[in-house]
């Protein structure tokens, strides 16, 4: 019935009668955040003291064979240190990863920059080794840059092809440059004498990667920071809010570019000799499979999952489990090829059973350190992040 | 001058037009709604004029500054801010961090002073927060400031993806259906909102809804699109009885009664 004058049309529109009648939906209500309102009691507070000073004192102490009955030997310290080199590049490829998104197969180049440039600058041209430290940072950065530009035209599986690609042709022609390199003869360094001892050298990296820790916590926390989580899941919502995608997935490269050079250096440190074979592809996937066992974005998994990693390549915890005899007679397996079978397995368990690796195993005990209750669903990762794999 | 001028915009993906000749103008403080079936190029004009695609032919210009082809982000710093019809938010972050995030251009230190720790740094992080908590209190949400995007439910999302719009300071409002899953209660609050923010703000809003109520009470003009055409623009009530209006909404039938 449409008479003449019935033009005052309102569009289709659902009649609020039938509204009415639909139940009302229950109002949705936050969780209750009740650990704001938790104090730890006087046992709680001392029971977290005597942790804290355990955990300072079996991280700083014992390896520098300070105030320790354990009296470490020398190799042991040198693993030790390794463990916490492995730590900064395990951060270092947590940005890429982690933050960025982008899968970096070829970071033994980023590390082998690094090192090489540092025992150029020490070895061949005097240089001190605190200012070769930071040359190799810079040059790592720099380097990061060049890989981080091709990133912006590829994507996923390619960049992760072309990273691959590039940690092979470093290793096969960039670190082969005898005149710079030595070539397979090696390159050796020496390291201030202050330095010399293993313990104290163990203590300086321990002080690098507090500072690396440092740096990553405020990218974390800062603009930066978030500016990348925001365009590792959603670039269109980045780019609305305001964020040069492409400037701050460079920003990405560049930070894991210095981390990693820095590493680098403080690796040819510790070497007595390093060759073009010590950044290998093995040496690569290792770290890999350490940052996502260790738990993406997750910064003390990471520097676990790293230490585990080290210290399973080297053979000291497959010695420290009296597991030698196992690993080398009963099965034959050489000791430095134990994480590329532990690690695969670890990677399965990761991505299937614990999204959020180590990170998220001892994020009940970390939550209960910094003061809060025990709780053990804390850190929970409900799956692999689609964005983490952008293929 | 306009804020908002959208000259003979045209826009094809292979052989299909999305957009023909689509020119837009939205003046100061006006609030323009865009109304049209599904398929009609709403989102593809938005997406022209945030920057997301670059039209095949026209110009779209922001104060009288051509902004065709600049990218989005340059766009988001003149002062556009958009929601997104699928809710633009980062879903893994908490409201309050995505609030943080959104306010990336205002942010008064380097990329670089942040990472290395700066004192200023913490300072200025406060300060972005107290400010993000304003906006949440605005919008009466501060009761989630602290949840994870993907645990709440859809109608609050449609919320903080406002509040995390209003955090990039913008001159120009894009909603995209910002009515959608809101019953008319709720859209008749949602109209109160947006004349709020119109005015505490002195905010220019273009907003896409299906909720014609909510279009008609809140716009001070109204296009309606149909197969990337302007079908018909003028006062809400004007395109709201036009022939054609109806025509595309109710389909070629004339013997159809309306629905009052």
């Amino acid at each position: 019935m449409t008479s003449a004058d019935d033009d005052t049309l309102v569009l289709p529109v659902v009649p609020p009668a039938a509204l009415e009648e639909a139940p009302a939906e229950p109002e949705w209500r936050p969780a209750a955040h009740d650990e704001d309102d938790f104090h730890p009691g006087p046992v709680g507070r001392v029971a977290r003291r005597v942790c804290w000073v355990l955990l300072a004192w079996s991280v700083v102490l014992v390896p520098a064979n300070l105030l320790s009955p354990l009296s470490l030997d020398q190799t042991t310290v040198t693993h030790l240190t390794e463990a916490v080199i492995f730590a900064i590049i395990g951060l270092s490829l947590n940005v890429l990863i982690g933050y960025a998104g982008q899968i970096s197969l070829g970071h033994q180049a980023f590390v082998g920059i690094g090192a090489f440039t540092t025992a150029y600058l020490v070895t061949e041209q005097q240089l001190d080794f605190f200012f070769a430290l930071l040359v190799a940072a810079v040059f790592g950065g720099l380097q990061a840059a060049i890989l981080g530009a091709v990133s912006l035209r590829v994507t996923g599986l390619y960049f992760a092809l072309v990273t691959l690609a590039y940690g092979a042709f470093a290793e096969q022609t960039v670190f082969g440059i005898e005149s710079l390199t030595r070539g397979e003869a090696g390159m050796t360094l020496t390291r201030p004498s202050f330095f010399a001892s293993e313990e104290r050298y163990y203590l300086l990296c321990l002080g690098f990667l507090v500072l690396v820790v440092w740096l990553d916590w405020r990218l974390t926390r800062s603009t930066a920071g978030r500016a990348l989580a925001a365009l590792r899941e959603n670039p269109r919502v980045a780019s609305s809010y305001g964020i040069n995608v492409k400037a701050y997935m460079m920003v990405a490269f560049v930070v894991a570019g210095v981390f990693a050079g820095l590493g680098g250096g403080l690796f040819a440190a510790r070497q007595s000799v390093i060759v073009p074979t010590s950044f290998g592809f093995t040496l690569g996937l290792t770290f890999v499979l350490m940052t996502v066992v260790g738990g993406l974005r997750n910064r003390t998994g990471v520097i676990i999952g790293a230490a585990f990693f080290a210290l399973l390549g080297s053979g000291e915890l497959v010695h420290w489990l009296h597991l030698d005899g196992f690993f080398a007679e009963t099965i034959g397996l050489p000791v430095q090829f134990v994480p590329l079978v532990v690690g695969p397995i670890l990677l399965l368990l990761t991505i299937t059973l614990h999204p959020g690796g180590i990170g998220q195993q001892v994020a009940p005990i970390q939550g209960w350190l910094a003061g809060r209750r025990l709780d053990r669903h804390a850190g929970k990762v409900r799956e692999v992040e689609v964005s983490d794999v952008r293929a | 001058m306009s804020v908002l001028e959208v000259d003979d915009v045209s826009i094809h993906f292979g052989g299909i037009k999305a957009l023909q000749n689509i020119s837009l103008r939205a003046g100061e403080w006006e609030i323009v709604g865009i109304i049209g079936p599904n398929g009609a190029g709403k989102t593809t004009l938005f997406n022209c004029i945030t920057g997301f695609y670059t039209p095949s032919a026209g110009r779209v210009r922001y104060r009288g500054k051509d902004i065709t082809r600049l990218p989005v982000h340059r766009r988001t710093a003149l002062g556009l801010g958009r929601t997104f019809q699928n809710v633009g938010l980062v879903k893994n972050a908490t409201v309050l961090d995505n609030l943080l995030t959104a306010q990336h251009l205002q942010v008064g230190y380097e990329p670089v002073t942040g990472i290395l720790g700066s004192p200023a740094t913490f300072a200025e992080e406060k300060r972005l927060r107290d400010r993000a908590h304003q906006i949440l209190e605005l919008l009466q949400l501060e009761y989630v400031a602290r949840e994870r995007v993907t645990d709440l439910p859809y109608g609050v999302l449609k919320r903080v993806e406002l509040a995390a719009v209003l955090a990039t300071d913008p001159d120009l409002l894009l909603l995209d259906e910002p009515g959608s899953g809101l019953g008319p209660e709720e859209a008749e609050g949602l109209g109160d909102t947006l004349l709020t923010l119109r005015k505490e703000f002195g905010l220019t809003i273009v907003m896409i809804d299906h909720h014609v109520p909510l279009v008609t009470r809140v716009s001070d003009y109204v296009y309606c699109l149909n197969f990337g055409e302007v079908l018909a623009e003028g006062r809400p009530d004007a395109v709201r009885s036009h022939p054609e209006v109806v025509l595309a909404y109710l389909g070629d039938d004339t013997e159809s009664e309306v629905p009052v």
